[in-house]
């Protein structure tokens, strides 16, 4: 209904739902993989190589991760969960309660690390950073690209989803670090690659390491997906107040230091969505309409930041003194 | 001076490649060549002895001469100007000047699938159909369902259409002969869903009176009041599909259920398939008084989206002032711009 201030409430939130887990399969140490169904057999909604979704354990306790099944396979969703000693146990959490028949509401899926058509690509995996790759080669090699991917591990039985990667012979080099070492990066990314997109997602360290060898790499090549928000170099400048302009409805509020965006536009009165709080999941994208962003999300890559189309308002702020958001 | 937003500035000049498309209705595709155009690519569709649809680029591997004007011979498709017949992998398979055929002559096959009283083909890089499947449409096929509906190019992006489908809340103003009642007010909440890819949204309405040709179909007095519900969804860029439920008497709700099929014939010009499936009084005389009422509704739509179009061609892009009622064109619009760009960048 409507409120006595004649405005229309509208409310935009993200698909959720609960979901059966038809099958928790151990496929390596420590790494359990789940099917997850509609408990009534519905479709699914759809999705690309890259995508996650969240997993809500509790209330203030939500974790996100890759689909790793087919985008054709509209009835059932696989994710794959590696044990980590998070100080809040999601993970834990998920090994021990997401056993066959429990149930879990889910967010999503939704995608920032989307993968972009080109003819050849370096799919770079550390450990449980395998389950984007998954849909992603797929993706690649039903295209006809010309991929590879390096996938680095603790060691082999560490190492998820070894078998089914087995169907694409020496495309794929698996690095157990106790038999080989640390993989070859400089091999790999050394001489930069016109027209090839490099994709990496796993452990911050190897993460860091790709983005160093990729800096010389034309913009746009390297894409990245975090588990955590990345380290922020610590700025000696204090946060600053800026003003915020909600195109579509005209409002125009200031953000203090110690307020989100986010939270500026929520207070104005503005259809926000938002999930992680920390820059990583993308949920809360915003397309900029004027405005110098000062981008500090671990979503977008370089190109996407100088192109200053959207920016990650849970985060990020704005160096100028206005920013413009088309909300 | 604000720039105009990036989705703003594609909307009117592209699409997206990489996803199914209606290309016939089922009753269109037969043992004589169709030609149809979509994405900027002549298609010529047919169907095989068994029954399977067929499409191939309508375009003789020999000479520049569509395929179309030719005839359909047993499983294959035969040239009107050279002779060449074409295999339903779009492989030549006999030419009549020499014994031999050509090594490699061929021409595109696109992967079609056939469901739900539609034909759809995938038209971008054809080994990438495999991973997704077109979305279903039951209802076109269903028994307790009765369909009309037409089909027309208008010319104008696919954005624009899809936009439109979006907010029902102009059809007072477009047409006040069609428009429900509910929505001659401040309409009440709407609710939106997203997901990576689609869109669908819907709007619950307190007890109110229907418009005068809506009882009529149903059969109810004009002046009794009922709970209605509308629901929309971006299902695809190839489909919109959206719903009317007038809740009757406590019983399972009367729908009308309307089917949005739109195929980029190229950036500027988009083909619409239009479909009205309702589960309540079947009768051919009700189709007979509501396609005339649907027909105006929507011809009225194309106006305006072609005059748009238009403005868009002649004046460039601009910013435009959203409302409340615009959330679920908005989030169609990011999908849609996201595709593309994912598609383009490289």
């Amino acid at each position: 209904m409507s409120g006595a201030t004649g405005t229309t409430r509208t409310i935009v939130r993200e698909h959720e739902a609960e979901l059966l887990v038809q099958k928790a399969e151990v496929v390596a140490e420590d790494v359990v993989a789940l099917t997850l169904v509609s408990p009534a057999g519905e479709t699914l909604p759809s999705w690309s190589p890259g995508a996650h979704i969240d997993l809500v354990l509790a209330d203030d306790l939500v974790r996100q991760y890759s689909l790793c099944s087919s985008p054709g396979e509209d009835g059932a969703w696989r994710i794959g969960v590696l044990r980590t000693p998070d100080s809040r146990g999601g993970s834990q959490r998920v090994h021990d309660t997401l056993t066959e028949g429990a149930t879990v509401t889910i967010r999503g899926p939704r995608n920032h690390f989307p993968l972009v058509a080109t003819s050849t690509y370096l799919f770079i995996a550390g450990g449980i950073g395998i389950t984007p790759m998954l849909p992603m080669i797929a993706q690649a090699e039903a295209a006809g690209a010309n991929w590879r991917l390096l996938y680095g591990g603790r060691h082999r039985a560490s190492m998820a989803f070894l078998p089914e990667l087995a169907q694409y012979g020496d495309r794929v080099t698996v690095v157990p670090q106790d038999e080989a070492g640390f993989p070859d990066l400089d091999g790999l990314l050394g001489t930069p690659q016109e027209g090839t997109l490099v994709y990496c997602c796993g452990p911050e360290g190897l993460l860091s390491a790709v983005e160093a060898k990729c800096a010389r790499w034309p913009s746009g090549s390297l894409h990245l997906e975090r588990f955590s928000a990345k380290p922020q170099e610590i700025s000696d400048v204090l946060d600053e107040s800026f003003e915020l302009v909600l195109q579509q409805t005209g409002v125009s509020v200031t953000v203090p230091p110690d307020v989100s965006v986010f939270q500026a536009a929520l207070d104005a009165g503005a259809n926000v969505l938002g999930s992680c709080m920390e820059g990583i999941c993308g949920t809360c994208e915003t397309e900029v309409v004027e405005g110098d962003v000062d981008h500090r999300d671990s979503v977008l890559n370089e190109e996407e930041r100088a192109a200053n189309e959207f920016m990650m308002i849970c985060v990020s702020r704005c160096k100028s003194k206005r920013l413009v958001l088309d909300i | 001076m604000s720039r105009t937003s990036a989705s703003i500035r594609r909307r009117g000049t592209t699409y997206p490649v990489n996803t199914w498309y209606v290309i016939a209705t089922k009753d269109e595709v037969s043992r004589q060549p169709l030609a149809r155009r979509a994405l900027e690519t002549p298609v010529v569709i047919y169907r095989t002895q068994d029954g399977q649809a067929v499409a191939l680029e309508d375009r003789d591997a020999h000479r520049p001469y569509p395929l179309s004007l030719g005839r359909v011979d047993g499983d294959t498709i035969v040239s009107g100007y050279s002779g060449f017949a074409y295999a339903p992998d779009g492989a030549c398979v006999h030419v009549p000047t020499q014994p031999h055929v050509p090594i490699g002559a061929r021409v595109r096959a696109f992967p079609v699938v056939e469901q739900d009283g539609l034909v759809w083909a995938w038209l971008g890089v054809a080994p990438l159909a495999s991973r997704r499947n077109p979305p279903r449409t039951p209802w076109l096929a269903e028994d307790g369902w009765t369909t009309l509906g037409d089909e027309w190019d208008t010319q104008a992006n696919l954005l624009l259409l899809h936009e439109n489908f979006a907010d029902i809340t102009h059809v007072p103003v477009v047409d006040p002969f069609i428009a429900p009642p509910v929505l001659a007010g401040e309409p009440p909440a709407l609710e939106v869903e997203v997901s990576e890819t689609a869109v669908s949204f819907s709007r619950d309405y307190p007890p109110a009176r229907l418009t005068g040709w809506h009882a009529d179909a149903l059969g109810l007095p004009s002046d009794t009041e009922h709970a209605q519900r509308e629901e929309g969804a971006f299902v695809t860029p190839g489909l919109w599909a959206d719903a009317w439920h007038v809740y009757v008497d406590g019983g399972s709700p009367h729908t009308f259920r309307f089917t949005h099929a739109v195929t980029p014939v190229s950036a500027r010009q988009t083909r619409h398939v239009w479909r009205v499936s309702r589960n309540f009084a079947p009768g051919p005389e009700v189709s007979e008084r509501l396609l005339p009422i649907f027909t105006a509704y929507y011809r009225r739509v194309q106006q305006i989206l072609e005059t748009m179009q238009q403005v868009i061609d002649s004046d460039g892009p601009r910013d435009e002032v959203s409302v409340n009622s615009d959330a679920a064109a908005q989030q169609v619009r990011r999908i849609v711009n996201r595709l593309i760009t994912e598609e383009r960048m490289a």
